[in-house]
């Protein structure tokens, strides 16, 4: 009997599949979400170090043009991701001890809001200076 | 005398045969307002089309093989009316659950569910048919029972695993189960907390545990809590793998604290300086 199996990267799509679900789902999503952001930042990270081996010459180019407010809205998009990831990450710990199990939604919401507060005031500083 | 409307119900009911691609059928039936979503199946069966499959027995949330998606979420159609679904406009679609191979429309293959029952050891007995109140104190109330009785609290804790109807909604719920076949999954993870609390015996205390432990055991969720809000019995399957892990720790840390102190002071960096017994100055 052959049964209906869907391949794997298209499994892989549940992880976003937030319609109709839950506060503890849209936090699954987020966490999957920014977590690989995060990874391909990293690469990104490791490749823009790499242009140090290039000489002054294409650091320097380089640093002008992180001084554009196209980057500085990067580096907003950066540090949400990795607060929420953060936050989110020590909401994920504490139920994993059985800590706040039963709050686990109010537990995000107030890690969320204190996300945002931090990345409000990170973003004034940022295109502030 | 309860008065009844007839309303014309369209279905989106997801169709899959071996050898065809799985595409959407719809068809409209006719219910009352006070039908149940598997009375509009059972209309679409014996009405529409004799071909489509689908489970069902009990029709009402006692035996948990009628589950599936209702417009995306996990449902049992038995106990979910169809007013509650149903918009007035679009159709209500019906889909069979994720993470299990579609045999055939709304059938899927859920031996995968019952192995990991069976790895817990788990034999499935209720405490109470859903249908009636959970509590003894509300039995008490509609004079089933002549006086209320009191339950040990260790008895209630073992209750709400008890009331699991093997419907493997959980296991559809959840998010990790889509890209890992071998996660035991919320109701597999359940069975073996419950299989842990009956346990005396230390060997299968350890297998248990161990189970727990592994590559695809309780350290595999990600608490999206999906399982627990789906649960049509409160099962709170996403609690029961806390608290495994919360014993997992604690065990871990207990083996760590014990090594700690069994393990001999080689040097004593705190002891004055001066000559030791083999010659050395002690630092």
């Amino acid at each position: 009997m052959a049964t209906l199996n869907y391949p794997k990267i298209r499994r892989a799509g549940r992880w976003f599949d937030v319609r109709r679900r839950r506060l503890g789902m849209w936090a699954y999503t987020l966490n999957r979400i920014t977590g690989i952001g995060l990874v391909v930042y990293l690469y990104l990270h490791l490749g823009v170090l790499s242009l140090l081996a290039r000489g002054q010459s294409s650091w320097d180019s380089f640093v002008s043009l992180a001084r554009s407010p196209f980057y500085l809205g990067l580096d907003v998009v950066l540090l949400a991701g990795i607060l929420i990831h953060g936050l989110n990450g020590l909401r994920i710990a504490l139920t994993g001890f059985d800590v706040g199990v039963r709050a686990q939604k109010a537990l995000f919401g107030i890690l969320m809001l204190a996300a945002a507060v931090a990345l409000i005031a990170a973003a004034l500083k940022i295109f502030g200076d | 005398m309860i008065s009844m409307k007839m309303l014309e119900i369209p279905l989106q009911i997801f169709r899959y045969r071996e050898g065809e691609p799985p595409h959407y059928d719809i068809f409209t039936v006719q219910v009352a307002d006070t039908a149940h979503v598997i009375d509009a199946m059972d209309a679409v069966w014996a009405t529409r089309d004799r071909s489509f499959t689908f489970r069902r027995a009990c029709h009402h949330s006692s035996c948990g093989s009628c589950s599936l998606r209702i417009n995306g979420v996990e449902k049992l159609p038995c106990i979910t009316r169809v007013m509650d679904v149903w918009d007035g406009h679009a159709p209500v679609r019906l889909d069979p659950l994720r993470n299990f191979p579609v045999v055939s429309d709304l059938v899927v293959d859920v031996s995968a569910f019952f192995q990991r029952m069976s790895a817990a050891g788990m034999t499935i007995t209720r405490s109470a048919e859903p249908s009636l109140p959970l509590s003894v104190d509300d039995l008490a109330a509609t004079g089933v029972l002549s006086r209320p009785v009191e339950v040990p609290e260790s008895l209630s804790r073992f209750n709400r695993f008890e009331n699991c109807i093997e419907c493997a909604i959980c296991m559809s719920a959840c998010p990790t189960m889509a890209t890992d076949e071998k996660f035991l999954g919320p109701a597999g993870l359940a069975a073996i907390y419950r299989a842990r609390q009956k346990a005396d015996n230390p060997s299968d205390v350890a297998h248990l545990l161990g189970l727990a432990d592994g590559e695809h055991g309780v350290w595999r969720c990600h608490s999206a809590f999906e399982c627990t809000a789906a649960c049509p019995q409160a099962v709170d399957p996403a609690g029961k793998i806390m608290a495994l892990r919360r014993e997992l720790i604690a065990r871990r840390f207990k083996v760590a604290a014990r090594a700690a102190a069994v393990v001999p002071r080689t040097r004593n960096y705190s002891a004055p300086a001066g000559p030791t017994k083999h010659g050395g100055n002690g630092a």
